[in-house]
């Protein structure tokens, strides 16, 4: 019953904090460029802002247009449920999960791009083809990854692979793991639209591509898909550290060893956040055309991941 | 009893075939024939569903009684692809009976009593039991889906593209009649159950024979790279329910063929039949997707994206050969039951798409997909369920086309925690790059067609679409929901079936687990839309689309199909290969020129290069070959004369 | 005591993994500036190698050819390399003549090729399979790099790849050459980089650019 309810509230902190982690992020980057910054409870202001905007429609949109970010925002919360974070147990859990989550994040991704054609500019169109280009090449070496993680803990379930990575000892992180995190923090980056790949504040209309996907939207439409950007960069964040650096997590269900576990948790994010707060603050966008490239260096990094798990193995 | 039903089904499905030749053309015809003949499939349906749902077999042979060998049986395989015939042809009949309305008289009758052996066709070789049978299905499935196609006209394109295809088809059935033929010195009888009781007495190479000249065959029937190219050709310009039915039913006859032959009859395969068929299969499945996204024309992006799917089965197929060869009877079952299931699932999708892309045709008089845009609201009916046909092929959860991926996932993951190379891990890469391609394809194909604004007056002033289109549309996609949210329905008969064909296995636990999965997360997800909606508030205002402060935003400044796959295209490139060619007018002042013609090319199939010696190569033979006649009888005579003479010589000395 | 052991011994198996990254990244490098830095990178983790093999073999000599190599190979070939850069004021691209995005490929593809041939003679060496391995792919990548990048920098950067690989062959499978031989070849390596410096300096008065695949045309 207790882990029931610590299921709950672990995918509902998933939730709720994410865009506490979003403003978090801006705060360091502004810290980083010597500036003040905004409160990192902006974030929330601005949704309930916008949720209590009045909604523009374009005339061409049909009902896709403002179904598409409700189901987007659907599919991305589950998503969450199968996600462990403080003990190695998630709300949903299956054999095979892995191939779950990522399917449901591809919902979303499906959704808003047909939302963004639906507005009938040139800029959904260019919004969506761009984050299908980036989309088409960054699936591969995130199901290559998580395989890479499945065939050394021998099962397909996130929370089982969280729980067997915890069992082995730090210093015993194989050439696989070292891979495969690279492999994932570039995929990270691409899926969540942040530098190098796109850039979630730019206001460039020919550079953009998630923030051109979205152009159309205002009000509660644009809350919602906000929003659920926030929580899949805390989602990826998250597995990221499920899967490479579990250990925290509480293998009992007592509350020292959960507050001790969101500590560690709280820490991990942090270490994560401070990077791609210093990435995104030194690093220029890629041109559109080299980030093929850089998916491949992905791509390529997942690949011998997945070979090593074969050779290691023997 | 459920025999002379089997019978009745097949004699009305011939009835009707006359009859739709020879009745008049009345309002009382046009309506009994289409209903005739779905109630025909509905019996059809009820036979196929107590012989995959409860196991019964059915065993006639009229051998005895008749000068050639005709038997029927049936047992759950045959009842699975029965069902899937009828299921299809349900809707695919309802389709029609709009469809076929701007016919000309004699077309009209024609094109149904050769979609009434169409289907008996094939349900001819789902339920032979004897090769004869198989076969003279086989080849009148070939013939019949051709003269269908030239229903729609038989201009110099058609006729080139139909010979394709049936030159591939008949070298196709070659090799299936010549690996069926390879049993005769083991086998009494040329029927399924001799060969079966025969298979264990095969000598090893025979079988290596065996197996490969069948996949051969069945694989270019099933359109398998690079023996797929006539596909894209022939179910580009069938009717579009024709296309659906080919696409849809057809291609899985094939694979009804080969899981008959090398999982029933050959049984204990080799390993690397299973690598073969694997890596043949990942190629055709990253193939097809990536000449689908090139492709702009409604039916021939379906029928690459056919190709695709055909693949995703192989390489299902390959893993459970892999399985069982390698003795884990519990995984081979749970790869056969994802191929069986993703055969079921493709079925359901692509029907829905091709009869959306008839309905398309018929409404708006185009297939081109950047005359299109903003369908939606002018075809509500078509557009919801060709976008949830669209999603189902995309592979999103709550769809039945995730389920089959998923398991097909589930199965490489097996393969991979156990076997020692590194190849079948790789392949989830390569299956997970095609499902994120067929995502981008589809969004590419449902943005561009029924979203936006329209782009041409044909897509503005559309046609109402005639209520049986929507019915028969609404029909499959409330089947690829049922599937996508409750797969267990499907799923636990399947895993029955596939234990059929795989010696003891229990049925494997993914089966359970997912059945158990998708409800609950089809439940969250319905209740979080409906807790937004209700929170949401629901007023808004329209207003122009954004276009950076000016007026006048038209249907041509939208992103097209072609635009909107460049990025994709120019990261694979080296695939396509793409031609570009400018030509200056005079070619000697380039800053000056009287005309620019431009032309470009999305992509230059590879076949070209592949079959350009082959083709090359069958006409210089056939040149030599050309010294022989010399138009003198006599010779003629001559080489008869030879020909016996050698005969006797090979027969006495041999 | 016990845990400098076994952080000595963690540093020699997974060093072979770091190894592997700077030259990955070294295959999507656009300028040359940062292949410098990360060959910097491959020496100092090559230092902490040496000083980890000499921890566990016991060997006092091991630190003064950690010493050298940090000096050399961390400090000054670098350091020689951006001054000769800012110095010659060319172009900073590498040359690629394949995209990095494929470059990364083919690198991974050798990576794996080093592991399939090193397999074969593990037991004849008594070296561990995967930093006997890194040293074949550091090698291989060097020849690599050699090979599709035009700049003469970059030549020269695949040369030093190229003996770091080498280098650290040696390290594993005699456990140390003798002093007199290493110090040999870090010097050899001073040299040829001065020469290399100075050709470098008559290709760019002569021709203007660094671009070695345009020197076909002193074929005549």
């Amino acid at each position: 019953m207790m882990g029931f309810v610590i299921n709950i509230v672990q995918m509902l902190l998933l939730v709720l904090a994410a865009p506490l982690l979003r403003g978090i992020i801006s705060k360091l980057k502004a810290w980083i460029q010597k500036r003040q910054g905004a409160s990192v409870w902006r974030p929330y202001a601005n949704l309930w802002k916008l949720f209590h905007k009045e909604e523009l429609v374009p005339n061409t949109a049909t009902l896709i247009f403002r179904s598409a970010p409700v189901v987007a925002f659907a599919a991305t919360v589950v998503a969450a449920a199968f996600l462990p974070v403080l003990h190695p147990a998630a709300f949903l859990t299956l054999d095979g999960d892995i191939f779950l989550f990522v399917y449901l994040l591809a919902i979303g991704r499906f959704a808003m791009s047909l939302g963004a054609l639906d507005g009938g500019s040139s800029f959904g169109g260019m919004g969506s083809s761009r984050e299908a280009l980036v989309a088409a090449l960054a699936e591969a070496p995130l199901f290559l990854v998580l395989t890479a993680l499945a065939i050394l803990a021998r099962t397909g379930s996130l929370s089982e692979i969280a729980a067997w990575t915890i069992r082995q000892n730090f210093f015993d992180v194989s050439t696989v793991h070292l891979l495969a995190l690279a492999a994932l923090a570039i995929v990270a980056v691409a899926e969540t639209g942040r530098i190098p790949v796109d850039n979630p504040t730019t206001h460039l209309e020919l550079t953009m591509i998630h923030e051109a996907m979205v152009l159309e939207y205002s009000g509660p439409s644009l809350a919602l898909i906000e929003w659920s950007q926030a929580i899949k960069l805390n989602l990826l964040a998250t597995l990221m550290i499920g899967l490479f650096a579990p250990w925290g997590m509480s293998l009992t269900v007592t509350p020292l060893g959960l507050a001790a576990a969101l500590g560690t948790y709280a820490l991990k994010l942090a270490c994560l956040v401070i990077g791609l707060a210093v990435v995104e603050s030194s690093v220029a966008k890629l041109r559109m055309y080299a980030v093929p490239d850089f998916l491949r260096v992905a791509s390529a990094l997942a690949i011998l991941a997945v070979i090593f798990t074969a050779i290691t193995k023997r | 009893m459920i025999g002379l039903l089997l019978i009745l089904f097949l004699s009305s499905l011939l009835f009707l075939a006359v009859f739709a030749g020879l009745a008049g053309q009345g309002r009382w015809t046009r309506a009994f024939v289409p209903g005739f003949l779905i109630c025909s499939l509905l019996l059809g349906l009820g036979i196929a569903g107590s012989c995959f749902l409860n196991g019964r077999t059915i065993n006639l042979d009229y051998s005895g009684h008749l000068p050639f060998a005709l038997g029927l049986s049936m047992d759950r395989l045959s009842g699975f692809f029965l069902l899937l015939i009828c299921g299809l042809g349900i809707p695919v009949a309802l389709f029609s009976a709009s469809y076929a309305e701007h016919y000309t008289r004699a077309n009209w009758k024609w094109y149904w009593s050769l979609v009434a052996l169409f289907i008996l066709s094939m349900v001819l070789v789902v339920v032979a039991s004897t090769i004869f049978a198989f076969m003279v299905g086989w080849e009148l499935m070939t013939l019949l889906s051709a003269g269908l196609i030239l229903i729609e006209g038989d201009g110099e394109d058609r006729r080139r593209s139909l010979f394709l295809y049936l030159v591939m088809m008949h070298a196709g059935a070659a090799a299936v009649f010549a690996s069926f033929l390879l049993f005769v010195p083991y086998a009494p009888a040329l029927t399924l159950a001799a060969m079966r009781a025969a298979a264990g007495s095969l000598p090893a190479h025979l079988r290596v024979v065996i197996f490969l000249l069948s996949f051969a065959g069945f694989g270019m029937k099933a359109g398998l790279v690079p023996l797929h190219f006539w596909l894209p050709k022939a179910h580009g310009i069938a009717p579009s329910p024709v296309s659906a039915l080919m696409s849809a039913v057809m291609l899985k006859i094939a694979i009804y063929g080969f899981i008959r032959l090398t999982f029933d009859i050959l049984g204990t395969p080799q390993i690397w039949w299973g690598y073969l068929i694997v890596v043949v299969g990942i190629v055709t499945a990253v193939l097809g997707i990536l000449y689908a996204l090139a492709e702009h024309t409604l039916k021939r992006l379906l029928a690459y994206s056919s190709v695709e799917n055909i693949g995703l089965i192989f390489v299902a197929l390959g893993l459970a050969l892999i399985f069982e060869a390698r003795g884990l009877p519990i995984l081979a079952a749970l790869s056969l039951t994802a191929a069986l299931f993703h055969t079921l699932n493709h079925a359901l999708f692509k029907g829905l798409l091709f009869l959306g892309a008839g309905a398309v045709k018929h409404t708006t008089g185009t297939l081109d997909i950047e005359e299109l845009g903003g369908l939606l609201p002018r075809l509500p009916g078509i557009g919801i369920s060709f976008l949830i046909g669209c999603a189902a092929i995309a592979g999103l959860p709550l769809l039945n086309g995730f389920v089959s991926e998923w398991l097909i996932f589930k199965s490489l993951l097996h393969g991979s925690v156990l076997e020692p190379d590194p190849a079948v891990p790789l392949l989830i890469g390569a299956v997970a790059l095609t499902s994120a391609l067929a995502c981008a394809c589809f969004v590419k194909l449902y943005g561009i067609t029924f979203l936006g604004r329209p782009r041409s007056d044909a897509a503005k002033y559309v046609v109402a679409a005639p209520e049986n289109m929507n019915l028969a549309l609404v029909m499959i996609a409330a089947a690829c929901i049922l599937f996508g949210v409750h797969p267990g329905v499907a799923l636990h008969p399947l895993s029955v079936l596939a234990g059929t064909m795989i010696p003891n296995p229990t049925s494997p636990p993914e089966i359970a687990s997912i059945s158990r999965m998708m409800p609950l997360v089809a439940a969250a997800i319905a209740l979080l839309v409906i807790v937004v909606l209700l929170l949401r508030k629901p007023a808004s205002r329209s207003v122009n689309t954004w276009a950076c402060g000016l007026p006048g935003l038209t249907g041509r400044m939208q992103y097209t199909a072609t635009s909107f796959s460049k990025p994709l295209r120019s990261v694979f490139a080296a695939v396509y290969r793409p031609e570009r060619k400018m030509d200056l007018e005079p070619p000697d002042e380039p800053y000056f020129p009287v005309n620019i013609s431009y032309r470009s090319v999305r992509t230059t199939s590879f076949e070209k290069t592949l079959y350009r010696p082959i083709v090359d190569g069958v006409v210089a033979v056939a040149r030599q070959l050309r010294r022989l006649h010399t138009g003198n009888i006599q010779t003629y005579l001559l080489y008869i004369f030879l020909v016996i003479l050698s005969l006797l010589v090979v027969l006495r000395f041999a | 005591m016990g845990l400098f052991e076994l952080a000595a011994a963690k540093m020699l198996s997974s060093a072979a993994m770091l190894l592997f990254g700077t030259v990955l990244l070294m295959a999507t490098a656009k300028r040359i500036s940062t292949c410098v830095y990360l060959f910097a990178c491959q020496s100092a983790i090559l230092t902490a190698e040496v000083v980890a093999a000499g921890y566990v073999q016991h060997m006092r000599e091991a630190y003064i050819i950690a010493g050298m190599v940090l000096l050399v190979k961390v400090f000054a070939i670098p350091f020689a390399l951006l001054w000769l850069m800012k110095k010659l004021r060319t172009a900073h691209d590498v040359g690629a003549s394949l995209s990095p995005g494929y470059s990364v490929f083919v690198m991974s593809g050798l990576i794996i090729l080093s592991f399939a041939a090193v397999r074969l003679y593990l037991i004849e060496l008594h070296a561990t399979e995967v930093i006997l391995a890194a040293a074949v792919a550091l090698i291989l990548n060097g020849a690599f790099l050699m090979v599709t990048r035009s700049k003469a920098l970059m030549l020269m950067m695949g040369l030093l790849v190229l003996e770091n690989g080498i280098f650290l062959a040696a390290l594993v499978t005699t456990f140390g050459m003798p002093l007199i031989i290493e110090i040999g070849i870090v010097f050899d390596l001073l040299i040829g980089l001065f020469l290399m410096g100075i050709f470098v300096f008559r290709i760019r008065d002569t021709f203007d650019h660094l671009d070695v695949s345009r020197l076909r045309g002193l074929r005549g």
